[in-house]
């Protein structure tokens, strides 16, 4: 688990916005990307080649950040100057944000690799017994590894749609996604402790959340009725599914 | 090296040590990082995060982790300046009853469904904070007891205040009991191995439910302190607790898969984090400096603790002596 991935995403809105205003689009994108992928990744290396603990190195990672960023922005938001480049990710297709479409296809080439290469079999067995996947030589660490890296990338990614639907790269753009995220994941019925759950499960998850809130909004509750409500449904969500699999045990 | 010190037994000692040491060379005689002001600092700081430090610190002390600990410590800070507007008190009872109550009713829910104590504390987490933004209208608190935040934060004996006394004193207290009953056994015991605890007599579930309520309370003690002292609160502004208090107790010893700890080691653990702070404000580094120092002690902590550190390092060893033989061969 990782409490590190929301100041990733609001840094890579920093470096993308960064790019966008001296070079272009297009090396913005792989800058960004590279960005989060290698910021995460070295996370992982260390929690995978030392079996470091992945919350203490996360918490570091995200203590880091917010340091770097305040020492190289001076709690500054860089401000993206129009560029016609990036209007496409802003656009609806068929009333459908092209933001949306991102987030789908990136969930479903997340679900095809998580399914069906060896790389996603490798995480799912690493998650459900280290020791077992260590005896039968699974190739533990790149495993952790490259499970950082994706991570990273995919977070980058919510970093770059940040920073072009606001048009701007700043450190309280991701405030409270951490916790939010993990909400998510658990609704989906990832599991905790490891070796289960899926980028679809993940997506129903991510729905049902934001129509709560939404519903929420359009009946004319306040804003602050959301965390309530949510906290009320991770919680009782949480306690079916271990209601259930404690029936199927 | 001794290996020995970098141990969790007396390593939070010897990192506050270092850090002051570090931040008196760095001054070097200028005079402006051991002084009263200083002190003062840490120690105020000291008393807004101890608590929740000390309240987390045990529930990771049994293998738990509770994160709702920056919900109830918001929401008891709300809470406080809005039933204790005509007398105090009733306002520090209702605010440490919240905390008792969230405590319990997580603790409950973890030993009786058997769930893993993240998920459900998650869930504490946005349900308090919920309840701080519905009662307080997503609108700060402000009292009018401005004496009363005066008298708390004023120095009494040096650089001491009543605030940072009160901590200090739920600390002692904390220690006493910890290290002079059974109940620091247990815990431990509890942390080290449940099945084992089980088996030896230690009353697992009321255990881990007092854990969980314990933490509740401090923590919402630590909430209602800050916001008195403040004279104000906001549902939002108090909610950065928790990756402080994270951090104190893992540099102070805890470790997250339990059964290591004392409540002096998180003390320490607290101090290092705000005598770097308040240290680094008086020698006037720059403000990401503490992040940047406070991270980095964090990672190396990580690395020393982890499993494998040993096994890679005698790896290493073995690779430069190889790279030297093979150097000298030719």
């Amino acid at each position: 688990m990782s409490f590190a991935l929301g100041a990733t995403a609001a840094a890579t809105s920093f470096v993308f916005v960064t790019i966008l205003n001296t070079i272009g689009f297009a090396p913005a994108l792989i800058g960004a990307l590279a960005f989060g992928g290698i910021v995460t990744a070295v996370q992982g290396l260390v929690i995978a080649y030392f079996r470091a603990n992945p919350i203490i190195v996360s918490i570091a990672a995200n203590i880091l950040i917010y340091g770097a960023a305040s020492w190289l922005t001076g709690n500054e938001t860089a401000y993206a100057r129009t560029n016609p480049g990036d209007e496409f990710l802003t656009h609806t297709i068929a009333g459908v944000p092209v933001e949306f479409l991102v987030f789908l296809a990136l969930t479903v080439l997340g679900q095809i690799i998580l399914s069906f290469t060896v790389l996603g079999r490798n995480l799912l067995l690493v998650g459900s017994g280290l020791p077992a996947a260590e005896a039968v030589r699974l190739p533990v660490v790149r495993t952790i590894s490259l499970a950082y890296l994706w991570a990273g990338f995919y977070t980058a990614m919510s970093g770059i749609l940040l920073a072009v639907r606001y048009n701007q790269g700043n450190m309280d753009l991701a405030v409270h996604y951490d916790y939010d995220a993990i909400a998510a994941v658990l609704l989906g019925g990832t599991s905790i402790t490891g070796g289960d759950g899926s980028m679809v499960r993940t997506l129903v998850g991510v729905a049902a959340i934001s129509v709560i809130q939404v519903v929420l909004l359009l009946h004319g509750f306040e804003v602050e009725w959301r965390h309530l409500v949510t906290g009320l449904i991770v919680l009782v969500v949480i306690v079916l599914y271990s209601g259930r699999r404690a029936f199927q045990q | 090296m001794n290996l020995k010190l970098l141990k969790p037994g007396l390593r939070p000692y010897l990192i506050l040590i270092v850090v002051i040491f570090v931040l008196a060379a760095v001054d070097a005689g200028h005079g402006r990082f051991l002084t009263m002001a200083t002190a003062n600092g840490a120690l105020q700081t000291f008393s807004t995060f101890g608590l929740v430090a000390l309240g987390l610190g045990l529930t990771m002390l049994i293998g738990e982790f509770d994160l709702s600990v920056a919900g109830i410590f918001g929401l008891a800070g709300c809470v406080a300046l809005l039933t204790g507007a005509s007398d105090p008190w009733i306002g520090f009872a209702c605010a440490v009853c919240i905390g008792v109550a969230l405590g319990a009713a997580q603790g409950v829910i973890i030993t009786a469904a058997g769930i893993g104590s993240v998920p459900v504390t998650l869930g504490g987490l946005l349900i308090s904070s919920g309840i701080a933004y519905v009662l307080t209208h997503n609108r700060a608190v402000i009292s009018d007891d401005v004496d009363l935040a005066m008298a708390l934060n004023d120095e009494v004996a040096g650089p001491f205040s009543v605030r940072s006394l009160v901590a200090l004193s739920v600390f002692v207290t904390a220690a006493a009991v910890f290290s002079g009953t059974r109940l620091g056994r247990d815990l431990i015991a509890l942390g080290s191995d449940r099945r084992a605890a089980t088996v030896a007599g230690v009353g697992v579930q009321k255990l881990l439910i007092s854990s969980f309520i314990f933490s509740g309370a401090t923590a919402a003690l630590g909430g209602a302190l800050l916001s008195f002292s403040l004279a104000s609160a906001s549902p939002s502004g108090l909610s950065d607790v928790l990756v402080p208090a994270a951090a104190a107790a893992i540099l102070g010893g805890v470790s997250l898969v339990g059964g290591t700890g004392t409540p002096f080691g998180i003390a320490a653990g607290v101090l290092t984090l705000t005598v770097l702070q308040s240290g680094l404000n008086a020698i006037a580094a720059p403000p990401f400096a503490h992040d940047l120092a406070t991270g980095w002690i964090l990672a190396i902590v990580a690395v020393l603790d982890a499993p494998y550190f040993a096994r890679r390092l005698i790896a290493f060893r073995k690779f430069i002596r190889q790279a030297f033989e093979y150097a000298y061969k030719r």
